[in-house]
């Protein structure tokens, strides 16, 4: 649905994205994480042809958005961080500006997504009586009007509170299942993005980083965590037997492929050195992002 | 679609209270002018000028010249701020509100997004202009005899009229009071088109109006008068002039519509090239 190829865009001196290759299949949640600057909105921005790419093509739904504009984003739905509305309209008349720029759209639909999002009732109201919840969800209706087969979404829990959170992530993952929609959710809040996500792909400084499955993350890289007296030794002895790759914090070893936590407890007992405890952690989003973000650019590529 | 378009344009400018902070200021200027010619010195000094002149007073102090009267500083002034308020927000405001990033994430072009809200502007340049003159002289006919008109602008015109024809003219002049008013929102919409601030696309069309109001007055300057879009605006009050310079008229006409499209191509071209960022 998505295709950015070698996209590169540099405002003035500094360069937000460089040679970003990202493919987003057809049907897939897929995720977009990043720092703050990292280059998401700006990459974001390029896909809805809102940014002009330096170098590199952005294609949507098989047209390239540069140059095929209308149709790259006729089956396209957008929600942005803090969505802005005709505060001083209703709700029912900002959705009728905001679709007839897609096509015309008749009252039925409008009444039909209203429902759907959860809005019967207060769209006739001004938008600026609206919560923050309410805004959320006429940001949902007004993306979902031209019946989208793409949804990108970009930082759509921010400001809503955690109650507000949860019912974003339980209608992202309706829209995904009852509608059958590809959506690109771009987000700072990685338990969002590791509950509903496929496929992420991870942006530091302009860069990707990571591109794959999120189940791919979860095995990526197995830590054990050891409890023994002497961490240090633990791991000279289990380093000389060629079972570890590395060590973390004095608490976490990584083990070679094919080792398992049974031989590492039979090497160190055999060695002399106590074993108080010693269990597989599974490697969360946030551990996996943050190794990422904050290792050197050439490592962290190799992902 | 077009229509669509435009009729969503239409309905987000007169859906804003500001909108109408210009029809509001004419109502309450015109009610004083008119009260203040009727009861100061304006209209004793008026009457002499007339009488000076050869003309009976009585005959030419009517709705129409105290309308017109009234119009001269309003066209100058009050008509450039509002249109160019309402020019300086059209883009610029959605911008800086976000509205405009929602608008651009469907499949619309922005020369058509453009368009619609030029044509937008445009329409509603050519009401505050109808709005003006009908309170002018909606204002003057409750004060003043529906009688014969006198108007007099220093170096531009010095006409008499009958009702009849002052009428007519006073019609016509309003239909080039629209053309200077959509110039003047035109060229607020350019600058409204660039990466500035709202407020400051309306001060920069309204520097450009007063530097080219300066340069007018400095008689170096009068060989240049027809690079002055000032100096075309005064066309409305050649309409009055007895016959009319039709010649005169229609090439001021000419240079300030060439003037209007070139600054919405001018401002379509920056906003084509522009990053919309959030």
């Amino acid at each position: 649905m998505i295709s950015l190829t070698e996209v590169t865009k540099n405002f003035s001196s500094r360069m937000a994205v460089e040679k970003l290759s990202l493919v987003v299949p057809r049907g897939e949640i897929f995720g977009l994480l990043g720092h703050n600057g990292a280059g998401k909105s700006t990459a974001i921005g390029m896909m809805l042809g809102q940014v002009w790419p330096t170098s590199g093509e952005v294609k949507v739904c098989g047209h390239d958005v540069t140059t095929q504009r209308a149709k790259a984003l006729h089956a396209v739905g957008a929600i942005f961080e803090a969505p802005a509305f005709y505060d001083y309209m209703s709700g029912w008349r900002n959705l009728q500006i905001l679709s007839h720029y897609t096509a015309r759209t008749s009252n039925e639909r409008i009444k039909e997504v209203i429902d759907w999002v959860g809005l019967t009732g207060r769209e006739h109201s001004k938008v600026k009586t609206y919560s923050h919840g309410m805004r959320a969800r006429l940001a949902l209706a007004q993306a979902l009007l031209p019946q989208p087969e793409l949804l990108i979404l970009d930082e759509p829990g921010s400001g809503l509170d955690p109650e507000g959170i949860a019912e974003m992530r339980q209608t992202i993952a309706r829209l995904h299942r009852e509608l059958g929609l590809t959506i690109l959710l771009s987000s700072h809040l990685l338990s969002e993005v590791e509950q509903l996500c496929t496929r992420i792909a991870v942006l530091n400084k302009g860069r990707k980083v990571f591109e794959g499955r999120i189940t791919e993350v979860r095995a990526a890289r197995s830590r054990v965590a050891l409890k023994t007296p002497d961490f240090a030794a633990a791991a000279i002895i289990l380093g000389e037997h060629g079972l570890i790759a590395g060590t973390e914090g004095g608490e976490f070893i990584s083990l070679k492929a094919g080792i398992t936590t049974a031989d590492v407890a039979r090497t160190l007992v055999s060695a002399g050195i106590a074993v108080e405890g010693i269990w597989q952690r599974q490697q969360t989003l946030e551990d996996f992002y943050l190794d990422l973000v904050k290792a050197p650019p050439a490592t962290a590529a190799k992902n | 679609m077009f229509y669509l378009h435009l009729r969503n344009e239409l309905w987000k400018l007169f859906g804003k209270k500001r909108t109408y902070i210009g029809f509001g200021a004419f109502i309450l200027a015109q009610v004083a002018m008119s009260f203040a010619f009727q009861s100061t010195g304006w209209k004793r000094s008026f009457e002499r000028l007339l009488s000076g002149n050869g003309y009976v007073a009585e005959e030419f102090v009517s709705a129409l010249t105290v309308a017109v009267v009234m119009l001269i500083p309003q066209v100058s002034l009050l008509m450039p701020l509002y249109t160019t308020l309402v020019g300086g927000d059209l883009v610029a405001k959605e911008y800086e509100e976000g509205t405009l990033r929602m608008m651009l994430s469907r499949p619309v072009s922005r020369f058509r997004l453009l368009l619609v809200k030029w044509i937008a502007g445009v329409l509603f340049s050519m009401l505050l202009v109808l709005v003006l003159g009908v309170i002018a002289l909606g204002v003057a006919r409750l004060l003043f005899p529906w009688k014969s008109m006198f108007v007099f602008n220093p170096g531009v015109t010095f006409s008499v009229l009958s009702a009849h024809d002052g009428f007519i003219r006073y019609l016509l002049a309003h239909g080039f009071m629209a053309i200077n008013a959509g110039v003047m929102f035109s060229l607020a919409f350019m600058f409204s088109c660039f990466n500035i601030k709202p407020a400051a696309a309306t001060v920069v069309a309204l520097t450009v109006l007063l530097a080219s109001l300066v340069l007018e007055a400095i008689p170096a300057f009068d060989v240049y008068e027809n690079w002055l879009v000032t100096h075309h605006f005064k066309t409305w009050l050649h309409a009055f002039q007895s016959p009319v310079p039709w010649s005169q008229i229609a090439q001021s006409e000419i240079i300030l519509l060439g003037v209007a499209m070139s600054c919405f191509l001018v401002g379509c071209t920056a906003f084509q090239v522009r990053d919309i960022k959030s």
